[in-house]
């Protein structure tokens, strides 16, 4: 019985391979972020640096504004974002969940196609600007994260089958309203999914940067993502434009260091590398929860 | 419980309607006072500015007595440029000054610079969206042809005859580099026209061992054997020749090969002179063979470094880390008098790396269509007024203090002058003086231009020189534009071909006995026949077309 219980010696290797796949890779950067230029031209990156040096840090400390400022900024739209994200995707939710919503049938559809097929690069970026007129706001990075179909349904799912109909049953012939049953009841009971999305969503907001490009133009208001790919960017643009516009070598500039690059990709990281294992436990559940139920 | 619970609903709901409305309210602020939100600031001016704005010919820069008075318009530059705090005042002082110089032309610029990494996808943007804009900074590595071919970019022909007498006083025939379809869409920056390629030697170690350079004089790689030998054997950690810079990219990438398209092209310093204008794929000339097996030996005898085809490598960190020796293929800097196999100090590199370099050119750029669509100001169809923006956009050809209001900020506050020459003001750096960049060569006349302090005070002097050296050896496709459409199937397969096999080749880590056939052999079956056939059938037509 008891060797049975034992996961087989294989296995367990696998799976030491494979994490220490996803680490040896964070390792490095974070080694590469801390070893010396000199150092580093010499011998190239390595998992132990020859000559430890916080240059790369301190250079970021030194001129600290922007990238603080970007943190605001994504800390902000990450915050905002995913608690609206929340709010919006369990209201549709639970409207699609409800079999008495007379535009059920219809809704599903609608959501369902905005999964299927996007509208383009381009009236995605005429509505924003010349209907919405949110270019080079907050709610640009906002808004196109709020609701994505994937959530609905699995939100939806969710709410179908494991909350019991008759809890929602009685707190109505209780005299709970809609809005009640969603608040005081719905929700509560939903932790987990809300856990998930949740989850899903602060991942997409830190992550994203291609927005923040599409709409954004005041540095005072580029997310860290962006901040940090326009960083790299610029830098190899600067590197292959003297080949490019064929001018005189003379002009090229002297690029970014190669550690200050790791050390950034390390700070974009750690928040939600931090964020994450408080949200893990529900994020197990709140996937297969709404699959089997036992 | 109820009261809270309702309460909370409330507080909750009140809440996210007072972020909505804040965001929005300081968002929309922001947009105002930062660049090139478009359609607002636009629309204003727009009726009035196109009414007035096509002048018939009356109201030309310099006729001021009599012309119609211009209305006042704003003329909105794009061109990519990383952040610059002080931008606003720098925008101010242009505008003090063209009010002040220029009263006639009535006229404002607004500079929009956009990040280099989404300059394209904004532009892009912009251009489908119909924003409105009037001068932007194009190339033909910058989606210049796709402009073209949209109609995102204006005829300039009619406006540079009216408008455009500086620019033509300047850069003459070699505007029609950026000519499409008989008509110019792009105005080239005046500056240097080509690059010089060639060796980069640490100074140090030529000294110490008191190597002869003059027989590079023969502008042939392998006449450097002898000296990478030397230093292979005494210098056991030094690199005698660092990558990524190769012999064959040397040659072919320059005036050696009138590259077309991809590999295809005309071979201009083997083929007979009866002969120039026969098109031929570059992996199957003599020369390529030759070069090949040459990087290869060199790679087998330890002379290259084995990383040489890793993304990243800084070549110039090694020779900063005194870990190498030669460069052999890079882009050299523009100095007095150059000659094929001429050693010079490189100057900037050296002073910007603290260790001492020397360059010998061993291929010197033709003129070539190409570089002369490399870098250009182009005006946008959605521009209200083109004929102000071609205006603003001669001064930038004649006006230095315009044009070094742009390079270099406001003196006294971002610059001051030294002999001279433009220097940061005592106590600042390039990080903390606001206003700093180095794109001269995106607007104007470039010889109008100061030269920064530590740079050689005669720059443009010997841009002006070189600029006699490549004009001295025109391109024999000069005008030529090769349309890939017949061919864009083969020319992708071709890529791929050419993204496995050229690297390895280029570096010496393949073995060109071994692996040219094959990618040849691959190349063919990828259809490289068809895209010679189709460049020669257009460089004939052209030909006949021109007479040449």
């Amino acid at each position: 019985m008891r060797s049975d219980n034992r996961t087989h010696p294989a296995i367990d290797l696998f799976f030491v391979m494979a994490s220490l796949a996803c680490l040896i890779p964070f390792w490095l950067i974070l080694m590469v972020s801390m070893t010396g230029q000199n150092a580093l031209t010499r011998y190239g990156y390595s998992f132990w640096p020859a000559q430890f040096d916080f240059v790369a840090y301190r250079f970021l400390l030194h001129d600290a504004e922007p990238i603080l400022r970007s943190f605001g900024v994504s800390i902000l739209v990450t915050a905002i974002g995913t608690f609206a994200c929340l709010f919006v995707t369990s209201s549709l939710a639970f409207s699609l969940s409800r079999k008495e919503f007379p535009l059920r049938r219809f809704l599903s559809l609608y959501v369902l196609v905005t999964m299927l097929f996007g509208g383009g690069l381009l009236p995605w970026y005429l509505v924003y600007t010349k209907l919405l007129h949110v270019q080079n706001t907050l709610l640009a990075l906002i808004i196109p994260g709020l609701l994505s179909g994937f959530n609905v349904f699995v939100m939806r799912t969710f709410f179908a089958t494991s909350i019991p109909p008759s809890v929602v049953d009685s707190a109505q012939m209780d005299g709970a309203g809609d809005f009640r049953t969603y608040f005081s009841i719905v929700l509560p009971l939903s932790l987990p999914v809300l856990a998930t999305i949740g989850l899903f969503s602060i991942v997409g907001y830190w992550n994203d940067w291609f927005t923040s490009l599409v709409f954004i133009n005041n540095d005072k208001l580029y997310n860290l993502q962006y901040f940090l790919y326009n960083t790299l960017m610029n830098a190899q643009y600067l590197q292959s434009i003297a080949d490019k516009a064929h001018i005189d070598a003379a002009t090229l500039q002297v690029q970014p260091l190669e550690e200050l690059r790791m050390a950034m990709a390390v700070i974009a990281v750690l928040p939600v590398a931090l964020v994450f294992p408080f949200l893990q436990k529900y994020f197990v559940r709140g996937l297969t929860i709404g699959a089997v139920k036992g | 419980m109820k009261m809270w619970q309702k309460k909370g609903f409330v507080a909750i709901a009140s809440l996210l309607l007072v972020l909505v409305l804040a965001l929005a309210g300081c968002g929309g602020d922001k947009g105002n006072d930062s660049a090139g939100s478009g359609g607002a600031s636009g629309g204003s001016g727009a009726g009035s500015a196109s009414a007035s704005g096509s002048p018939s010919g009356s109201a030309g820069a310099g006729q001021s007595e009599g012309a119609k008075k211009l209305e006042p318009y704003e003329v909105v530059m794009v061109y990519p440029d990383g952040k610059q705090k002080d931008l606003g005042l720098v925008q101010d002082a242009m505008n003090d000054y063209l009010k002040k110089t220029y009263p006639d032309l009535n006229m404002t610029v607004k500079l929009n610079p956009i990040d280099w990494s989404a300059y394209s996808d904004k532009v892009n943007l912009m251009i489908s969206s119909g924003e409105k804009f009037d001068l932007l900074w194009t190339a033909n590595w910058m989606n210049y042809e796709t402009q073209v071919v949209k109609g995102a970019l204006l005829p300039l022909d009619d406006l540079l005859d009216q408008y455009g007498q500086d620019i033509r006083a300047v850069e003459g025939d070699l505007l029609d580099g950026a000519r499409r379809g008989g008509k110019l869409y792009g105005v080239h920056v005046h500056q240097e026209l080509g690059n010089p390629q060639g060796i980069v030697l640490s100074k140090e170690l030529v000294d110490k061992y008191h190597f002869d350079l003059s027989p590079l004089k023969s502008g042939e790689f392998k006449d450097l054997e002898p000296i990478l030998q030397t230093i292979k054997e005494k210098e056991p950690n030094v690199t005698p020749a660092v990558g990524p810079a190769f012999p064959l990219n040397a040659y072919f990438s320059s005036g050696s090969m009138e590259s077309i398209i991809g590999p295809v092209g005309l071979d201009q310093r083997d083929t007979n002179p009866a002969d120039r204008y026969k098109v031929v794929d570059m992996y199957e000339t003599p020369r390529y063979r030759e070069l090949a097996e040459l990087t290869h030996k060199w790679y087998k005898a330890g002379y290259i470094n084995k990383d040489a085809t890793t993304p990243g490598i800084d070549i110039f960190k090694k020779f900063q880390a005194k870990t190498a020796f030669a460069s052999i293929g890079s882009d050299l800097e523009i100095v007095k008098d150059m000659a094929i196999g001429k050693p010079d100090r490189m100057a900037n590199k050296s002073t910007q790396l603290g260790v001492e370099l020397i360059q010998i050119p061993m291929n010197i750029d033709r003129l070539h269509t190409s570089k002369l669509s490399a870098t250009l100001q182009a005006i946008s169809r959605t521009s209200k007024d083109p004929a102000r923006a071609m205006m603003l956009l001669d001064l930038f050809y004649k006006d230095k203090n315009l044009l070094t209001l742009f390079n270099y900020g406001i003196e006294g506050t971002h610059y001051v002058l030294k002999n001279g020459q433009v220097a940061l003001p005592d106590g600042k750096t390039q990080d903390t003086v606001g206003f700093y960049h180095d794109i001269q060569w995106m607007l104007g006349n470039q010889m109008l231009n100061y030269t920064r302090v530590g740079e050689d005070p005669d720059k443009y002097k010997n841009y002006e020189q070189f600029n006699e050296i490549v004009k001295s050896q025109p391109s024999p496709l000069f005008g030529f534009v090769f349309d890939p459409e017949p061919v864009k199937n083969e020319l992708i397969a071709v890529g791929k071909v050419q993204s496995t096999y050229d690297p390895g080749l280029q570096s010496g880590q393949l073995d060109p006995a071994v692996d040219l056939p094959k990618m040849i052999d691959k190349m063919k079956a990828a259809g490289i026949d068809k895209i010679i056939q189709e460049a020669q059938k257009q460089v004939d037509a052209w030909r006949a077309a021109n007479g040449k």
